[in-house]
Order: C-alpha cells, then sequence, then structure tokens
C-alpha cells in the first residue's frame, strides 16, 4: 500500500457539483504529492488569463506524500491557487492537524473552482462530501468560527478545519487560512481567493487509514531521528540574551563553513522562531525600520525587549504541529497583555515578531503579542501586514500619507497604539485600512508613483524577515522563484546546513569558504541556489517543514522515506528531478498567465540599492539580475526571460505533467 | 475496557508528535499530558471517558513504537 490515495476531491462551487478524480500514478513518480500535485491541476485547468478572484481560478488543498505515515515532520498541508498578489503561481504551507485528515478522508487533496452564490462550508467524512450554509459563521474571526464548527460536527473524534477570517471575508489580498486556532498559511493571498469563492471552512471528519509500502523501514529511520533530537539540548543556565551575542560574532564571521543542521533543531526544542529574534537583529539577518535601519538604529534598548526568555516565560505548553518531534511552537499567557481581551495565543513567530518590532522600530512586548492574536484571528499574514504598515509609516513620515488621511493617527516609527489601531482598520477595511489590505505593490497605485521607493516587496508579495544584503541566496530566491519573496525556498544558511552534496552527484560542496564570495555571481553558487529550491520543493511535495528539513539529510532523510513509503527505489538524484520537474511546473503557470519573471525582482533597497551605511550589512549591494539569470540558466531555462525553453516544456509532456490543450 | 485492551505509552520513547491522536478514529487521544519534562511538552493519553477498543492503530501509527495495547 503506497502513501498515496491516487484521487482528489473536485468541488464545483457555482454548480454544486462535488465528484471524485483519480490521479495517475505518473503525476506521483514525477511531481510527489503536495505542492507537485497542486501544481499539476492548476497548471492543466486555470485559464490563461484567468481572474484570481475570479470563478475560473482553482484553490487547492494538498496533503504531503509522506503525511500520515510513520514519518516525522511531514504533516503540512498546501494551499495552492494563482495567487491574487503576484498574479502568478500561488502556495502557502500550514502545520497543524490538517493534512492528515485530508488523507483521512481518502483524499491527497481537494480542490474548489466556480464561487457560491451564499456562504458555504465543505464538510467531508467517511461517507462522502457535501456543501453546507456558513451564514452563521460568516463575519466572525477564524478561532471563534473553528470553534462553533468543531462543536457542530464532532461526533467521535474531533474534525480538523481550515478556515477564513474576517480580513479574507473582505478580500485582502494579504490574508491567509488559518486552522489549529489560528495558525495559518499566509502567504500568497490564498485566503482572498477562499473568500472570493464564498467558502468559509473546510471541515474534515473522515478516520481512514493512511498506509504505506514498507513501514518497518520507515520507522527504523524516524527512530534514528527521534534518538538525535531526544539527546540535543541547551542546558537550562543558558540565557536567551546568549542569542545576541551569538548573532553578534556570526555577523561579524567572515568565512564560514557548512555546520551540523542539528544546530536548528537545538534552538527550536528550547525556544522555538522567537530563538533569531535578537540573534537576527544582532547578526544583520533582520531587515530593520523598513530596509533602511541597522542595529545602530534598533540597538539593545529596543531589542532586548524581545528576547527569546521572555516568550517562553509566558509559555503555558509546547505545540507540536502534527508529526512533530521538535515543538517550536507554543501556547503563551497573554490576559494581561490584551486586559482581559484573549486568554492565550499561539507564541508569535520570528516573522511576526520582527516585523511588529524591528522593521516598525516598536520596542513594545505586550503590544506584539496582543498583535499576533488579532492578526491570527482575523486570517491576515503578519509578514505583508507588517512591511505594508513599515511602509505606510515611511510614507507618513514623507508626507505621503497625512494625519488627516490616518484618522489623527501618528503613524510614526515604534508607535505600537497607533499601529495596532492601524492594523484593525486594514482588517476591517476602514479609512486608510483599505488602502493598505492589500500590500504595499497595491497601496503604491492609489498613493502615487512617489511612494514607490518605500515599497519593499516582490512581485508583490512583502518579503520574509530575512535580510538578502547579508545572505544574496535569499536575494535570488526572493525575486527568481515562482513565489516570489518567499524566505522559505532557499538560502546560503540553508545550502550550508543540509549538506546535499554528499547524495546529490551534482551540488557543490561549499568547504570552507568567504561569505564576501557569496556576492559574485557564478555557475557554482547557480547550481546551489537550483538545489536548495529544488530540495524545498520535494519537502513541499512530501508535507515536511521547513525547519525539520534544515536539520540535513542525513538526519530528516526524506530521499529514504520516500522510497520506504512508496516502494519506489529512486536515488537522490532521481529525486531531485522530481524538484525541478515541480519548479518548472511553477514557473510554467506564471510564463501561461503572462507574468514576466524578471519583474519579480525585488525592490532595490532589499539588494542594497542604496547600500545601507551602517550595520553588519554595510555597503553590501547584491548583484541580482545577473544572479536571477545564472539561477534559470542553471535550471535549463532561458537565461534571459526565465521561461522554460522548450526542451523543459518537452521533458514534462513527455512524462505526461502538460495535457496539450492546458498550455 | 476492550479485552484486548487499551493503549498505553511509553513516555520515554515517546516523542509528542501527535501522530497517535489523528490515528484514533475514535478521538480516544488527546495531547494532554504535562509535567513530563521541562520544555513543558504536551504528551497524549487516553481521555477519561475515552471508548478505547484497543484496535491498535495508533500503536501502528507510531513512528517510535512507544505504545502498547494490554489491558
Amino acid at each position: 500500500m503506497k502513501s498515496y490515495s491516487g484521487k482528489i476531491l473536485f468541488v464545483n462551487l457555482t454548480t454544486g457539483e462535488i465528484k471524485d478524480e483519480l490521479i495517475p500514478d505518473y503525476v506521483y513518480q514525477n511531481l510527489l504529492s503536495g505542492v507537485g500535485l497542486g501544481a499539476y491541476v492548476l497548471y492543466n485547468r486555470v485559464p490563461a488569463g484567468a481572474d484570481p478572484l475570479g470563478p475560473e481560478n482553482i484553490l487547492g488543498f494538498v496533503s504531503g506524500l509522506l503525511t500520515g505515515t510513520p514519518s516525522f515532520v511531514t504533516g503540512r498541508w498546501m494551499v495552492v491557487c494563482k495567487s491574487p498578489l503576484t498574479g502568478g503561481w500561488g502556495d502557502s504551507n500550514c502545520g497543524g492537524t490538517f493534512s492528515p485528515a485530508i488523507k483521512q478522508c481518502g483524499y491527497d487533496g481537494i480542490f474548489f473552482s466556480g464561487i457560491s452564490k451564499k456562504p458555504v462550508y465543505l464538510f467531508v467524512d467517511n461517507k462522502g462530501a457535501e456543501l453546507r450554509p456558513a451564514a452563521h459563521i460568516w463575519g466572525k474571526d477564524a478561532i471563534e468560527s473553528e470553534k462553533i464548527l468543531i462543536a457542530e460536527n464532532t461526533k467521535k473524534k474531533k474534525p480538523a478545519v481550515a478556515v477564513i477570517g474576517t480580513a479574507a471575508e473582505k478580500l485582502s489580498l494579504i490574508s491567509g487560512i488559518c486552522n489549529d486556532g489560528g495558525r495559518i498559511a499566509a502567504r500568497s493571498g490564498g485566503g482572498a481567493v477562499m473568500g472570493s469563492k464564498n467558502l468559509k471552512a473546510v471541515v474534515l471528519a473522515g478516520t481512514k487509514v493512511i498506509g504505506c509500502e514498507d513501514p518497518a523501514t520507515m520507522k527504523e529511520i524516524s527512530k534514528g531521528f527521534a534518538n538525535t533530537i531526544r539527546k540535543v539540548n541547551i542546558p537550562k543556565a543558558v540565557p536567551g540574551a546568549a542569542l545576541g551575542l551569538l548573532g553578534k560574532i556570526m555577523g561579524s564571521m567572515k568565512k564560514t563553513a557548512p555546520m551540523d543542521g542539528m544546530l536548528v533543531a537545538l534552538l527550536m526544542k528550547r525556544w522555538g522562531t522567537v530563538s533569531n529574534n535578537t540573534m537576527g537583529v544582532t547578526s544583520g539577518d533582520s531587515p530593520l525600520k523598513n530596509w533602511k535601519g541597522s542595529v545602530k538604529d534598533y540597538n539593545y534598548s529596543y531589542y532586548k525587549n524581545f528576547n527569546a526568555d521572555r516568550f517562553t516565560r509566558i509559555e503555558t505548553k509546547k505545540y507540536h504541529c502534527y508529526s512533530c518531534l521538535i515543538g517550536c511552537g507554543g501556547v503563551v499567557d497573554i490576559k494581561n497583555q490584551s486586559n482581559g481581551e484573549f486568554t492565550h495565543t499561539h507564541k508569535p513567530e520570528y516573522e511576526t515578531a520582527l516585523a511588529f518590532g524591528g522593521l516598525v522600530m516598536n520596542k513594545d512586548f505586550d503590544s506584539v503579542l496582543y498583535i499576533n492574536e488579532i492578526m491570527n484571528r482575523a486570517g491576515m499574514d503578519t509578514i505583508s501586514a507588517g512591511g505594508t504598515v513599515a511602509f505606510a509609516i515611511e510614507c507618513y513620515e514623507h508626507g505621503i500619507i497625512t494625519k488627516e488621511m490616518t484618522g489623527g493617527l501618528e503613524l510614526t516609527w515604534g508607535n505600537a497604539p497607533a499601529i495596532i489601531a492601524l492594523l484593525k482598520m486594514m482588517i476591517a477595511r476602514e479609512g486608510i485600512g483599505d488602502l493598505l489590505a492589500d500590500g504595499t505593490k497595491v497601496a503604491v497605485k492609489k498613493l502615487g508613483p512617489e511612494s514607490q521607493q518605500y515599497a519593499v516587496h516582490a512581485g508583490g508579495q512583502e518579503p520574509g524577515m530575512h535580510d538578502s544584503r547579508m545572505d544574496p541566496f535569499l536575494a535570488v530566491h526572493y525575486s527568481a522563484d515562482p513565489t516570489p519573496g518567499r524566505h522559505t525556498i532557499g538560502s546560503g544558511q540553508y545550502y550550508d546546513l543540509l549538506h546535499l552534496w554528499e547524495k546529490v552527484s551534482w551540488a557543490p560542496n561549499p568547504g570552507f569558504y568567504s561569505k564576501a564570495d557569496e556576492f559574485i555571481p557564478s555557475e557554482k553558487l547557480a547550481l546551489k541556489t537550483v538545489a536548495i529550491s529544488c530540495y524545498k520543493e520535494l519537502t513541499d511535495g512530501v508535507g515536511g517543514c521547513l525547519f525539520a528539513m534544515v536539520t540535513g539529510i542525513n538526519h530528516w532523510k526524506l530521499f529514504e522515506w520516500v522510497n520506504a513509503a512508496t516502494g519506489w527505489n529512486k536515488t537522490p538524484d532521481e529525486l531531485m528531478e522530481i524538484g525541478k520537474n515541480i519548479q518548472t511546473l511553477r514557473q510554467l503557470f506564471n510564463i501561461k498567465q503572462g507574468v514576466d519573471p524578471m519583474s519579480f525582482k525585488m525592490s532595490p533597497r532589499m539588494a542594497g540599492e542604496p547600500p545601507l551605511q551602517e550595520g553588519p550589512n554595510k555597503g553590501k549591494t547584491v548583484p541580482i539580475e545577473e544572479m536571477m539569470r545564472l539561477h534559470w540558466k542553471a535550471y535549463g531555462w532561458d537565461e534571459k526571460t526565465g521561461a522554460p525553453t522548450q526542451e523543459c516544456i518537452e521533458n514534462l509532456r513527455q512524462k505526461q505533467l502538460i495535457v496539450a490543450e492546458a498550455v | 475496557m476492550s479485552e484486548k485492551g487499551v493503549a498505553h505509552f511509553d513516555y520515554s520513547l515517546c516523542v509528542a508528535c501527535g501522530i497517535c491522536v489523528q490515528a484514533c478514529p475514535f478521538g480516544c487521544l488527546e495531547l494532554t499530558k504535562t509535567g513530563i519534562d521541562v520544555l513543558r511538552n504536551a504528551y497524549p493519553e487516553l481521555q477519561p471517558d475515552s471508548a478505547c477498543t484497543g484496535c491498535g492503530l495508533c500503536a501502528k501509527a507510531c513512528p517510535v513504537d512507544c505504545i502498547i495495547i494490554h489491558p
């Protein structure tokens, strides 16, 4: 029994038709499941020029090839769609319990086309699927709606629920889709697509058994990983304050070498992603003051407030996503921070803490906890929202946004009450909030070209909180990937931690190298950026988590697990080819939709144009265009246009991944 | 209690991944057991009013074989 069912559920929300469809085995053999399956369905079915918020767009929820098997950290679900934010391929992923629930209903993915006349939710269990009215939860936030749907639909076992909040109902292009009490697949604007379809939620109550070909081998691999993870612990005596110092050392290093990825697991187990709150600032990884500042501006008096220990001190328990043994998440008590409005929230991720900390020059710890909860409930992406607020503050600083326009808000750096008020206006689309609710690119169109210089994005998507002037690999992935602005696609640090070169014949071994070399475009560097992005697509194909991925291929054994789960006997090189297939299909989706890949080139500030005058990234400039071209060339795509060549297209056609009439 | 028994956990092996919780078709397990480690991880346990049939699906799903079905 393989780890995939070979079946998807397809729902036409316009007609109400619900049907099962069989997916041929060669699709899994060449694209895995997850994001690869999504790319197969969407590339072949979303017509060129489809309105992302119209009936022709398809929204898919896909599970991973390894989800539900006895493997670890392989339980992420992915949303796929044509992104209203970028106009091209959109995907986003999230932990929680929704991914195994898709497979327990007997499917590898659930897809929606059309638009429902009235708000509905989809209910699926072992007996079948049906659309049900959702008027009673329309207008409620994601957490409240999830509670209601669980109460209504629990028989023996609690169902898993993916749901949108009010931001997506109002079609905010920076809205996402939530599960498990506010964990969110935030990127690409998938929430707006769901909202446009009048689809409030998907409720899954199946209990079917998920199989795999060789459970004994899978468990053997898993036990090895578990034994290692159990042993890695940072002594309690080491304080969170040490992380700032560690960052300072890392930021000043001129040379580096690959390390063991278990270092990441150490930090994640103890603190979670907030371990980067201070380390990122001092090392130069964190973009500050809308990417124009440095640690000289956002100095110790600011960043000390976000010491990771402050978060763990109010953590009542750890939160593990389904199948995770690391447990980077947590539940934190925020009764005091919210004046009793909320009892608890998921521990804010680093991305959120920085987006509403350093990026907007805020030093108010309590405000970040409060913002985290209101954003989770509204279902709005904190990365894009933080980037948009930072943009708005700089526009205010330069008189492009006035006090009259903000309704009296003093939109200055670090003014936490004003930032909270502005976010509430964005969620509700009230006043200036309506202008900002779709991210910076749309806001520039409304505010005028003089605001362009303050908009930091790539192809319409605000970047993750990781500075491409510190790690030029990030610049390549922010700009040259089919989903621009995404820090999760690849970085130099990920590459070094992965140790791909130990199993993949063409992945270069970095050895001991100078960090300055990463700023010099070369074919070797391009091979690395291709390798990391191919491997990330495999990770998204199996439902894997980035933090497990970066422990490295000798710990989190994706290649071995895939073969044991499916009975295949593919070599690492052959599996990496699958990653390349997925990337090529995603890029072809963009070409089909009329996207010029070069138009995704990130904002000049992100490339150090002009260079920073202070801090760890002082004077650094990334020759981004040349790096993009070399990256595309190494993929076998046209280096000038970024479009996959005819040879690449023919390769996918021969594998029957492209249906003739879809091109 | 079923003749086969119910799920018992070896917490020295369990890693709190929750795979068993999801695998149980009857909703018998929840991640509610705390106090096992200093990191405040929440481990799975049979809920007091659960209807565990001893079917063993949780044990089969567990990647580290930390669940045993016995009376």
